[in-house]
């Protein structure tokens, strides 16, 4: 029973330094990818809705990801949308029709 | 004296190596296009917009087309299938055909993803027709991130044939930690995307290396934006859409003011197909030239990178011009078209999710297609099928 509870602390010890050097390795990527959620939802959206012309369902769902986002807003009068998830939330504007959207 | 066999052995295996892959590359690289091309007469050109063909082709001609670009099943919700949202089909410098749905029409433009990395090429051919720049130019005579030892060999045409050696992932949904253009459009590289590219560690050579690279056409429009200074914000339509009579299009910036040529233009199939016609007649408009004499040649000719490139997955299907995609294979590699049922003249501009417009000399045809496809199951390839069926019945 020793030997086998020493085999399992062993195995978790090495997976917890493999998840950790990968961490470390990929921490450049893991720390920038959160906002990809939020960023994307926020641009394309505002693209969809204020160059393309196409509906808010449409845009929803030409918008939607596999990992949902928490917050939506769409404000019609300044023209920009503000998108939460993963933890972040960003804010893309339309500027004109030559060049439509952009992050804040 | 003891290994002396190991490395007789290595010298036979590299000899066996060479021989199995010989990096061979034509003398003259193919081009979709003949150096003595001379584009058809026309009889009017579409800057105020298309003529539509009399009825000289009965209808149903087009019924197998149509099924296959516009019955999809399934709802909105769920993402599914072939989902066109516009169809224009140019024979003889007339609309043969047009279709839209989904919510779009003649009047929606429409995302084009990496269809504007061809309209770069563009860009390029008129800054390079004007003396703004050449294309044989080294790109660190312009931008200071270049300027370095190991990327100052980097010529524009490197970049053009997306061959600068600088490391790239374009990987999409497949690998979106890791993913370099997902970086430069959402998070880390989304402010400055040009200078994003250009900070890549330098993988190989310049000139020795095909991958696809988004990165590339984000550095060749900030050189266009450092070179430009203030004229540049209005250059693209100064020189392209508003020439070509594209009234609708949108060009979005980053943060550092530099137009987004690898992703972010919207415009209508119909403005689509008048940048397609201007590469059909060779770059002349309203019989001028706006892309210099031989410019349409080179950007459809098969890169010599190409060639030096190890066969891979990605390779087989893009067969890289400059910004524009060819029809050409290999064949004296057994290489196939990457549209086998197109003419070997076909070229594309394509982009993400099922964008393209596509010239096609020998019919003498553009094609334009735009959709929201998200699980590949739309082929391009039976599209030219089909179109080809058109032709020759007409024909």
């Amino acid at each position: 029973m020793r030997k086998f509870r020493k085999i399992v602390g062993y195995f978790l010890l090495t997976v917890g330094i493999l998840l950790a050097a990968f961490t470390v390795i990929n921490w450049k990527h893991i720390q920038a990818f959160p906002s990809i959620i939020s960023a994307y939802y926020a641009k394309e959206f505002c693209s969809c809705y204020f160059i393309t012309g196409q509906s808010e369902e449409f845009c929803h769902d030409y918008t939607r990801q596999y990992v949902p986002i928490s917050d939506f807003s769409l404000d019609k009068e300044k023209k920009s949308v503000t998108v939460s998830g993963l933890g972040r939330t960003t804010t893309a504007s339309f500027h004109s029709a030559m060049t439509g959207c952009a992050y804040d | 004296m003891k290994y002396s066999w190991i490395i007789v052995l290595l010298i036979l295996m590299n000899f066996l190596f060479c021989s199995e892959n010989p990096a061979t590359v034509p003398v003259e690289l193919p081009s979709a296009i003949p150096a003595d091309y001379k584009p058809p007469a026309r009889s009017y050109w579409p800057t105020n917009g298309w003529q539509a063909v009399a009825n000289d082709i009965p209808k149903n001609s087009f019924d197998e087309l149509d099924k296959y670009l516009f019955s999809r099943t399934g709802d909105e919700k769920d993402r599914k299938g072939i989902r066109t949202d516009g169809f224009i089909f140019i024979h003889n410098g007339k609309i043969v055909y047009e279709k839209y749905a989904r919510g779009f029409s003649q009047e929606t433009p429409h995302l084009a993803w990496s269809v504007t990395k061809s309209f770069v090429n563009a860009f390029y051919g008129v800054a390079q027709k004007e003396g703004i720049i050449n294309k044989n130019d080294f790109a660190a005579q312009y931008y200071k991130p270049l300027a370095v030892e190991e990327k100052k060999a980097i010529r524009l045409s490197d970049l053009l044939e997306m061959s600068s050696g600088l490391f790239w992932d374009e990987g999409y949904e497949s690998s979106p930690l890791k993913s370099s253009v997902i970086a430069m459009l959402y998070t880390s590289g989304r402010e400055d995307m040009a200078g994003f590219a250009a900070a890549m560690p330098v993988e190989h050579k310049p000139g020795e290396r095909f991958y696809y690279s988004s990165g590339t056409s984000n550095i060749l429009m900030k050189i266009l934006q450092v070179k430009l200074g203030e004229q540049y914000a209005k250059w693209p339509w100064e020189k392209i859409f508003n020439p070509l009579g594209m009234k609708n299009v949108t060009l979005e910036k980053d943060k550092s003011g530099n137009y987004v040529g690898s992703s972010y233009l919207y415009a209508t199939p119909r403005d689509m197909a008048k940048f397609g016609f201007l590469y059909l007649n060779d770059g002349i408009w309203e019989n001028r030239r706006i892309l210099p004499e031989g410019w349409v040649r080179y950007s459809t000719t098969l890169a010599k990178s190409y060639y030096l490139t190890p066969t891979n997955k990605y390779l087989v299907k893009e067969n890289t011009g400059a910004h524009w995609w060819l029809n050409q294979g290999i064949p004296e590699r057994d290489q196939p078209k990457p549209w086998p049922a197109a003419p070997r003249d076909t070229f594309c501009a394509t982009g993400h999710w099922g964008q393209y417009i596509c010239i096609i000399p020998s019919y003498d045809a553009v094609i334009v297609r735009v959709g929201d496809d998200r699980d590949g199951s739309f082929s391009l390839n039976r599209v030219f099928k089909l179109a080809g069926d058109i032709l020759g019945g007409i024909n």
